[in-house]
């Protein structure tokens, strides 16, 4: 009796969210037709802004769950961002720009990992100073080889790739399925996440080594090449999600223009809990309430205009209080940020 | 190792401003990237002009934080540099502050009011410029919505809004014009989103204040071009920057006001106060971009023409922000 009572709650809400969901598609396509609001280029924005944030923290998840922090993820992303439109300027080619901006983040990784997990230096002091690295870099390099010139150099970035059929779905068409290509493989990505993360060989090493490294390194599992491998992977993850920021969310490169994108994808994957879905969560939400907040400063309200730091201020404040009001537990890998000394 | 090493080294040889060598010394600190074919990239190339007409000795400085501006002046002071320029209204309190214990060096903020014996201001009152945007942004919206986007609210960003707004409505009294900031001078992917929201809601004449991010709001208004929206250059011209979507700019000649001062400071005619230009100086214009000009019917052309004589001679005071 009492078993069944206990599970009866996860029954229900099995049960209403589906409805839930229904609903408010209801109301926002009541809005949307009888307001002339266009949510469909709202909801868009947002996915827009999200998927920068989706690819660096589901970078920062692999590593943390491998048991490492990396706060370095910031300057990662800045050199994507570098190394993409660099290489895409120079050489005429979007896809070109995404390699590069893969293999510019991964040298940032190449650094922390050497220098973390090899040599055993402080993850979060290493991670700072990369970011540093990463601004004077970055910002050296465009100043010798573009900003000397006085005109601001653009390309042609990534267009929205409308997918058939589904694209004409008011509201979410738009929203999910006129993006551009890194959108979609942002969001391919995260369902091999998923996949990786449920029962297979690679998920449970990197899950050992994050909760307990000594087990794992009895049981045979090389703990140093398994965390190399997360942090490789987290500078691939990095540098694509800075070469979606300067060739399809923007057009150009501008110097610091990562602002501060890789810190909140550190908080992002904890709002997400530890888990791709809820890291795909995450930055799905703050993408689309800062989408929100855009939106609300671009109205002719005047106690908006006038208080509009508030708005700004709201995708980290609504964060913040996800994160402190969700209930249910959320725990770090156990081994997050510690050292392992093989004895 | 050595690499992390050597870039570092390398990174602080660059943003070092020490220079040994004597003669005039001109520098320069800018609150963002030079690259923003704007507001400082009007800085550098003033700096540049210095150098080469003046052989002046110069160095440039990038400040991230409100905490460098005072570090940085004071390196320029004990390294004897004859002026120093902070661009725009952040480096007021540094520069009062440091100023005292430097007297021998002058040095000037790009708009403010601080004045002490060797503390100075210049004032661009591109207020003039933005006015006669607003009136032609209003002249030809279609939606009688058009928007303006920021980078960060300082005083002087705030009261090229206020002109422009002043013009707006004094074309259209019913003309709404929406404003955004977004918090940042580098943020081009955000800059680009902030413009979107606003042609979203109907707004179809954007103009920029937000430096090196503005290439974003160029970037949205020139994807909308269908919807048949424009947008506005600051600081530069930067017609040529989205030559399909620009129809003008707001232009401040910084070079020729920095090469100006600085001549006057080698000279030792140079007296602190707040030195104001404008239009009727020749260093405020508006400048139309000649492959859209078609686009703008005579009438307003002409009204424009008239407006910015009136302003010239003095006959209409812009309203402009209070600092």
């Amino acid at each position: 009796m009492t078993t069944a009572i206990s599970t009866s709650p996860t029954m229900v809400q099995r049960r209403v969210w589906p409805w839930i969901v229904f609903l408010s598609y209801g109301v926002l396509l009541s809005v949307h037709l009888w307001n002339g609001f266009d949510f469909g280029s709202f909801f868009q924005s947002g996915v827009r802004i999200a998927t920068p944030l989706l690819l660096a923290a589901l970078g920062e998840l692999i590593v943390e769950k491998a048991g490492l922090i990396n706060i370095g993820i910031e300057g990662i992303v800045l050199m994507g961002a570098f190394g993409g439109f660099a290489a895409a300027y120079q050489l005429d080619s979007l896809w070109i720009g995404v390699g590069a901006g893969m293999l510019a983040g991964l040298l940032l990784a190449i650094m922390f990992a050497f220098l973390c997990v090899t040599l055993r230096n402080d993850q979060i002091v290493i991670g700072a100073a990369l970011n540093f690295l990463a601004i004077g870099a970055t910002g050296l390099l465009y100043q010798i080889y573009y900003a000397s010139s006085g005109s601001t150099h653009t390309l042609e970035p990534f267009q929205e790739f409308e997918l058939p059929w589904i694209s004409g779905i008011p509201i979410i068409g738009p929203a999910l399925f006129s993006q551009t290509a890194l959108t979609y493989l942002a969001i391919l990505i995260t369902l091999v996440f998923v996949l990786l993360n449920l029962r297979t060989r690679i998920g449970f090493h990197l899950e050992a080594v994050g909760e307990h490294p000594r087990a794992a390194d009895a049981a045979g599992i090389p703990v140093h090449r398994v965390r190399w491998a997360a942090v490789l992977i987290e500078g691939l993850l990095g540098g694509l999600a800075g070469a979606s920021l300067s060739l399809a969310s923007s057009n150009t490169f501008n110097e610091e223009m990562s602002n501060g994108r890789g810190y909140i994808a550190l908080a992002i994957v904890i709002f997400g809990r530890w888990n791709p879905l809820g890291v795909l969560g995450a930055s799905l939400f703050f993408g689309a309430v800062t989408a929100l907040q855009l939106s609300l400063q671009a109205t002719d309200i005047d106690w908006l205009r006038s208080n509009y730091p508030y708005l700004q201020m709201l995708p980290y404040l609504l964060t913040l209080m996800v994160l402190t009001f969700s209930i249910g537990k959320a725990r770090a890998p156990s081994a997050m940020g510690k050292h392992y000394h093989r004895e | 190792m050595r690499i992390i090493l050597r870039l570092l080294l390398l990174t602080l040889l660059w943003i070092s401003p020490t220079l040994a060598a004597e003669g005039f010394k001109v520098g320069l600190l800018t609150p963002g990237p030079i690259s923003d074919n704007g507001w400082n990239a009007g800085a550098y190339e003033g700096l540049m002009k210095i150098k080469e007409t003046m052989e002046a000795k110069v160095s440039h400085v990038q400040v991230r934080s409100p905490a460098e501006h005072e570090e940085h002046f004071r390196s320029y002071g004990e390294d004897g540099f004859d002026l120093v320029f902070g661009h725009g209204f952040e480096f007021q309190d540094a520069a009062r502050r440091v100023g005292r214990d430097f007297p021998d060096t002058f040095y000037i903020t790009t708009s403010g009011n601080t004045v002490t014996k060797n503390v100075g201001a210049i004032v661009f009152e591109l207020e003039e410029a933005t006015y006669l945007l607003g009136r032609l942004a209003a002249g030809m919206s279609k939606s009688g919505k058009v928007g303006l986007v920021g980078g960060m609210e300082i005083p002087s960003v705030e009261s090229t809004f206020i002109a422009f707004e002043a013009g707006a409505k004094s074309i259209r009294s019913d003309c709404t014009v929406l404003r955004s900031y977004i918090g940042s001078w580098e943020d081009t992917a955000l800059a680009r989103e902030a413009t979107l929201a606003q042609i979203n809601r109907g707004a179809d004449f954007i103009f920029h204040n937000a430096d090196a991010a503005g290439a974003g709001v160029f970037q949205a208004v020139t994807e909308s071009k269908s919807k048949g929206v424009y947008a506005f250059g600051s600081n530069k011209n930067q017609n040529s920057e989205a030559p399909d979507s620009i129809l003008a700019s707001a232009v401040i000649d910084i070079p020729g006001a920095l090469l100006k001062i600085a001549k006057e400071v080698k000279a030792g005619e140079y007296e602190a106060g707040v030195t104001r230009l404008n239009i009727q100086s020749g260093v405020i214009t508006l400048e139309m971009n000649e492959g859209l000009k078609d686009r703008v019917s005579e009438e307003i052309l002409e009204d424009l023409k008239a407006v910015e004589e009136k302003i010239r001679v003095g006959e209409l005071e812009v309203p402009r922000g209070d600092f």
